[in-house]
């Protein structure tokens, strides 16, 4: 076999692998963010990501909201308007719910640990069972030609070699590394950024310094719960949902949180990112079944040799 | 009054109350209705075909019902026992187990759509002497001696068997020339590798001369399937035999392929199983994605069905009635009639009543062939395999030729 067919399958599984990994990066900034600044294990983030689906379908395929924009700009806008409208669902969620158990009002109580754990795995089975009373159990899918064309890109090898960018994924990983990049200048820069990193790093002193830390943790909560909800609407330009979806993105988000380093919003990112490419290029030496082992033997060994993960600190924070 | 008689106030009263609970009791025994379980996956990735199974399967108990019930049961009513089979088999076999022992009066259960949950379900189902039915495709479910297992559609091996003459015949009939090289892409779910196994370990592709480029195995759900795709853009089989068995690794498969400069109208996909024909893959996919595509089911409705496919799509609203729904119906038919056959709610007997079926009346109408008879093992004798392609957005019998309502398409640019 000439080099010509193995050159042109890598670099068509390299492509996949980064616009996948970049929108499993968007999934795992949401979740991390959460864990980073709250300390919570949040079940329930993959029907985080189901309820965005949903919502970029109701908003643009059944009401037809955005249907000005054409079929290729409207599921965009559509993902983009579930995450204020979810962080808006997970302020509340936090208010309501999360914060009875975590934060300041739960830090002194010994049980509080295992009770958001709880508390989201009950979250989590009631937005799905929820989402299958009033969705139904029919699949469906956000419906753009975005998700069955793609650009050609020529390679070298003849004019039969070319590689094919998908534009749904494609869109989707641009989408996802601007919101990426737009959440890491917020969390540094901005004077809220800034308070959220302080309520993470030591919310006892950030209280004493004047800053809400329950307030903080309620905002955290609805960025991540925004953030994991456009992941979830990006996703729905290309990929058939039902709303038991998010238990299939659930152990993604988690072992690229965990890869990236527990805490780390860019460790996120590239742990998300890690998991896509290594998914992918598996397939080039593995057959197709082992697929998801790849990422479990590379998660194992990361964590054997780096147990804080890509960007992890080593020492605990006090 | 002699003493024997004398009948006091108490006596009256309890006498009249034993009377009317006789009454009632009997009342209750003779209008007790019929109690059929169905355990379908009405959530997770195959939920969309449960969910035809149980729209078929209520309007046959409600046309039952209607027409008087259960004649030699002196009219009693059949009542459906619907539980979610879920989307694994430890969910399936819960749920068996869960009806099995909440319902002690069924007479009958159908299920579970995909061969690894039927395959689980049956174990529970076998233990309790239940006769269960189901259109599940895997060899392994009528392979075990099991005694209660009814399988209405062609196993997974004749479904092999049957389908490579019939692509072949339609190729050969398009081209001129037989198709020379395939490769397979399928899950590792059962009812799809029941088909693949005599096509490659049995030697069926062999001997009808198709060089097997690849064999793909993969797990569902599919997250991405640009690996796979690649490997047939860079393969270039004459055909595609593409075994996913739920709708979001169908559109996703066929779309990337699609997205890949291999459209249908340059590479004919063979699928296997009525998911690939539900009218949510024209949502989901799009007609563009969809024509073209060719698949083997275990039954679709012919023209002794024509009026009852009416009254379904006009009841449901579904635009067509394909395998699941109408199998649903065609397993409740199926017990109906061997209830008046045995004139007894009893499992054992329904059980015999349907070991001993010959029939091409009655449930007949709703299975493709002319005969509806099981032989000892419960397998389908003689059940043949139904072609259905999607053509201008509508799935549509392409063979055998004597229920063909159309010419098959096979790209002329193909093999």
């Amino acid at each position: 076999m000439s080099v010509g067919p193995l050159f042109l399958a890598f670099f068509q599984v390299l492509i996949a692998g980064l616009l996948v990994g970049a929108i499993y990066g968007l999934m795992c900034v949401g979740l991390g963010l959460i864990f980073g600044v709250m300390r919570v294990i949040n079940f329930a983030q993959g029907d985080f990501l189901m309820l965005g689906m949903y919502f970029t379908f109701y908003v643009v395929s059944a009401f037809g909201v955005f249907s000005f924009l054409g079929p290729q700009a409207a599921p965009i806008a559509g993902a983009l308007l579930a995450g204020p409208v979810l962080f808006a669902g997970g302020w509340i969620l936090h208010r309501l719910l999360i914060s009875r158990v975590t934060g300041t009002r739960a830090a002194a109580e010994r049980e509080a640990g295992q009770a958001q754990l709880i508390l989201t795995l009950g979250i989590a089975l009631i937005l799905e069972n929820g989402a299958l009373i009033v969705f139904g159990s029919t699949p469906t899918a956000v419906h753009t030609p975005l998700s069955w064309s793609a650009w050609m890109i020529p390679f070298f090898g003849g004019a039969s070699s070319v590689l094919f960018v998908n534009k749904a994924r494609a869109v989707a990983c641009v989408v996802s590394v601007l919101i990426g990049a737009a959440l890491y200048w917020f969390i540094g820069r901005t004077r809220l950024g800034k308070a959220l990193r302080a309520a993470a790093d030591n919310s006892e002193a950030a209280l004493y310094m004047g800053i809400d830390v329950d307030r903080a943790h309620s905002v955290a909560f609805g960025i991540g719960t925004g953030i994991t909800a456009i992941a979830g609407g990006l996703v729905a330009t290309y990929y058939t949902f039902q709303p038991y979806v998010g238990f299939d993105f659930v152990i993604i988000m988690y072992a690229g949180v965990v890869l990236g380093g527990l805490g780390s919003i860019l460790g996120a990112f590239w742990g998300g990112m890690t998991i896509g490419l290594v998914q992918q290029l598996a397939t080039l030496v593995l057959p197709m079944q082992l697929q998801n082992a790849a990422i479990f033997v590379v998660f194992l060994l990361v964590v054997q040799l780096r147990p804080q993960g890509f960007f992890g600190r080593s020492a605990e924070r006090v | 009054m002699p003493r024997g008689m004398d009948l006091s106030r108490r006596s009256l009263l309890l006498a009249g109350a034993a009377t009317m609970t006789m009454g009632r009791a009997w009342a209750a025994t003779e209008s007790k209705p019929v109690e059929m379980a169905f355990v379908l996956p009405l959530s997770g990735p195959w939920a969309r075909d449960g969910l035809l199974e149980r729209e078929g399967a209520e309007m046959a108990v409600d046309d039952v019902n209607k027409s008087g019930g259960i004649k030699a049961l002196g009219g009693a009513k059949m009542k459906l026992i619907i539980a979610d089979a879920g989307d694994t088999p430890e969910k399936a076999k819960d749920a068996t187990q869960r009806v099995i022992s909440q319902y002690p009066g069924l007479v009958a259960g159908a299920g579970c759509w995909l061969s690894s949950l039927t395959l689980a379900a049956t174990e529970v189902s076998e233990r309790a002497h239940l006769p269960w039915l189901t259109l599940s495709y895997a060899d392994s479910i009528t392979d075990r001696g099991f005694h209660y297992v009814f399988q209405t559609s062609p196993p997974g091996s004749t479904q092999a068997r049957q389908t490579l003459p019939a692509v072949i015949a339609v190729a050969v009939a398009a081209t001129g020339k037989k198709p020379a090289t395939t490769m397979i892409i399928t899950d590792n779910t059962a009812a799809p590798l029941s088909v693949v196994k005599p096509m490659v370990e049995g030697g069926l592709l062999k001997k009808a001369g198709v060089k097997l480029l690849a064999e793909e195995i993969f797990t569902p759900p599919l997250s991405d399937a640009t690996p796979l795709a690649q490997k047939v853009r860079a393969l270039r089989p004459d055909f595609l035999f593409q075994f996913t068995s739920n709708v979001p690794d169908d559109a996703l498969m066929l779309e990337t392929l699609t997205e890949m400069g291999l459209p249908r109208s340059v590479l004919p996909v063979v699928g296997n199983g009525a998911h690939i024909v539900t009218p949510e893959l024209l949502k989901v996919a799009g007609k563009n994605i969809m024509d073209g595509v060719m698949t083997g089911v275990g039954n679709w409705p012919t023209k002794k069905a024509e009026s009852l496919v009416e009254r379904f799509k006009k009841r449901t609203g579904e635009p067509w009635m394909g395998q699941d729904s109408i199998s649903a119906y065609g397993h409740v038919m199926i017990v109906k009639w061997a209830l008046e056959k045995t004139k007894v709610a009893n499992r054992e007997k329904v059980n015999a009543a349907i070991h001993a079926m010959g029939t091409s009346t009655g449930p007949a109408d709703y299975f493709p062939g002319k005969v509806l008879k099981f032989d000892a093992n419960g397998r389908r004798s003689g059940a043949p395999l139904v072609i259905v392609q999607w053509q201008n957005g509508t799935p549509v019998t392409v063979g055998p030729p004597e229920f063909a309502v159309a010419k098959a398409i096979w790209p002329k640019k193909a093999g």
